[in-house]
């Protein structure tokens, strides 16, 4: 009772609350400085979809068309034909980035992990026209920043 | 003649400049100061963009409320609506009149005093004109023909009403001491005793800093403009320069609050133990720059402060005033008139 008073008169919580904030004044700051420190992403963190080549730098992709079947919001327009070594390669890949939801069935339906998720968010852009990749600008090394913020108008 | 005209007139009036910009340069300080402050507690960084360390924000912000929209609500009362914002300022503004921002300092022949005005009963004006400013918070609160700025209007009143008595009384208990209601006799007083205030009467200044704080409708006594309840309080419908005038009246009692606090309990301009003859070389410094380090503590205070204890409700809020602070300054007062009798 003596005690309760003597704590409540000396005002012992607030010192105690002004020692607590004191403290997390000086520790570090778990601020990331966006633009020049980006959080890294996470393993399986989904990105937007790239193409991507194997070991010998020749496309994955055999343009069997499952991602284009499995893609609930129709992102694909593909078309394949045989080129010199009887090998099916893609001759046209259309992709809407617009319409994809990052739902991820087109990456589960790929039997040859040809597309993927890749771990850039830094999809935003001026022009809605830059939304639209057609094949040569699906790769992983495709540099997908002068793309989104350029003028660059697509066929 | 010219040196005449040089001591009566410029010197003077170069005063009354500076004591009227000062409060302005300390609000901008302090706008940053208590951003990047809160954010620290908060394990943010805050603003760090504008300028270096972002020391220019508040010029940024400045500039923003110069260029925004003045908005007049039908149904205003536009001649209150527009003075409100201009006593809140001017009465914190005024007050610096009688705060003394240093001591006396030797210049040749000429004796620099760093106060405007010196008046018997400062301290009774510095808390009478800093309280009208209530006038321009209720002005502000009932012309705005708003519910919520009438609302936070009327809390700011009742809420600075209260604390007034304990404010009151505990520089009353310092009066008795002092023997003076005069400021700059105050702090000479505690030169002579050799000791601030604050040591011998430390709960005036608990009583005294909780009511300042109250006053100055600061966190955690807010209520006026309690954002979760009433958007911004009486300057709900403000808008552009009008509502910078009103940031900045609330900054400006902040720095008038704190430089009362210095000058009752801590020495003013004195240095630390001002008569211990082993420390005598820390008058070397001028007193001014005392004057400021121990006002930046107090502000900085504040902000400590409003990022550590959450809001009062209105109702624990006037309890506080009149079942704690009332009987316990009542009873300091009556303690220290007995010591001082005796």
């Amino acid at each position: 009772m003596v005690a309760k008073f003597l704590k409540k008169i000396l005002l012992i919580d607030l010192l105690i609350g002004l020692w607590v904030t004191l403290k997390y004044t000086f520790k570090p700051k778990v601020t990331f400085q966006y633009p020049e420190r980006a959080k890294p992403t996470r393993r399986r963190f989904r990105g937007i979809l790239r193409l991507y080549r194997n070991e010998q730098g020749q496309p994955l992709c055999i343009a069997c068309k499952m991602c284009q079947r499995a893609c609930p919001e129709n992102c694909f327009d593909i078309e394949g034909a045989k080129d010199a070594d009887n090998k099916m390669r893609p001759t046209r890949f259309n992709w809407i980035l617009e319409r994809c939801t990052f739902c991820g069935l087109c990456v589960e339906a790929c039997p040859t992990g040809a597309i993927r998720f890749s771990h850039e968010f830094r999809l935003s852009t001026l022009d809605r026209r830059n939304l639209s990749f057609a094949m040569d600008q699906m790769y992983y090394d495709f540099d997908l920043q002068e793309h989104l913020q350029g003028e660059l108008v697509n066929p | 003649m010219s040196s005449t005209l040089l001591y009566e007139f410029i010197i003077p009036l170069l005063k009354v400049a500076v004591v009227a910009i000062y409060p302005m340069l300390m609000v901008i300080v302090m706008i940053w100061l208590e951003r990047r402050v809160v954010a620290w507690i908060q394990s943010r960084i805050g603003p760090n963009r504008v300028g270096f360390q972002g020391v220019l924000q508040p010029f940024a912000d400045a500039i923003k409320l110069f260029f925004k929209e003045n908005i007049m609500q039908c149904g205003a009362d536009r001649f209150i609506f527009n003075v409100a914002p201009v006593i809140v300022l001017w009465s914190a503004l005024l007050a610096f009149t009688f705060v003394p921002l240093g001591g006396t300092m030797q210049i040749g022949t000429y004796n620099l005093n760093f106060w405007v005005a010196e008046s018997p009963v400062g301290l009774l004006l510095i808390l009478g004109i800093s309280a009208i400013s209530v006038f321009g918070i209720i002005f502000g609160g009932w012309a705005s023909n708003s519910k919520y700025p009438l609302l936070g209007g009327l809390r700011s009143v009742v809420q600075i009403l209260s604390y007034e008595i304990p404010t009151g009384l505990a520089v009353l208990s310092v009066v008795f001491f002092s023997e003076s209601m005069n400021m700059i006799d105050i702090v000479k007083k505690q030169q002579e005793m050799g000791v601030w205030f604050a040591f011998i009467l430390p709960v005036s200044l608990i009583i005294f800093w909780i009511s300042a704080v109250a006053e100055t409708n600061r966190c955690p006594f807010d209520l006026p403009e309690g954002e979760s309840e009433l958007v911004a309080g009486f300057h709900t419908e403000y808008s552009g320069l009008k509502f910078g005038y009103f940031f900045m009246a609330e900054y400006a009692h902040m720095v008038l609050l704190s430089s009362v606090v210095v000058v009752l309990f801590f020495g003013g301009w004195l240095p630390p133990f001002p008569n211990v003859r082993f420390l005598s070389f820390l008058h070397k410094v001028p007193g001014f720059i005392w004057y400021f380090v121990k006002i930046m503590f107090f502000l900085y205070f504040y902000i400590w402060i409003r990022g550590t204890f959450p809001r009062y409700r209105f109702d624990e809020l006037i309890k506080l005033a009149w079942k704690w602070l009332v009987p316990l300054s009542l009873l300091n007062v009556m303690l220290i008139a007995l010591i001082k009798v005796l």
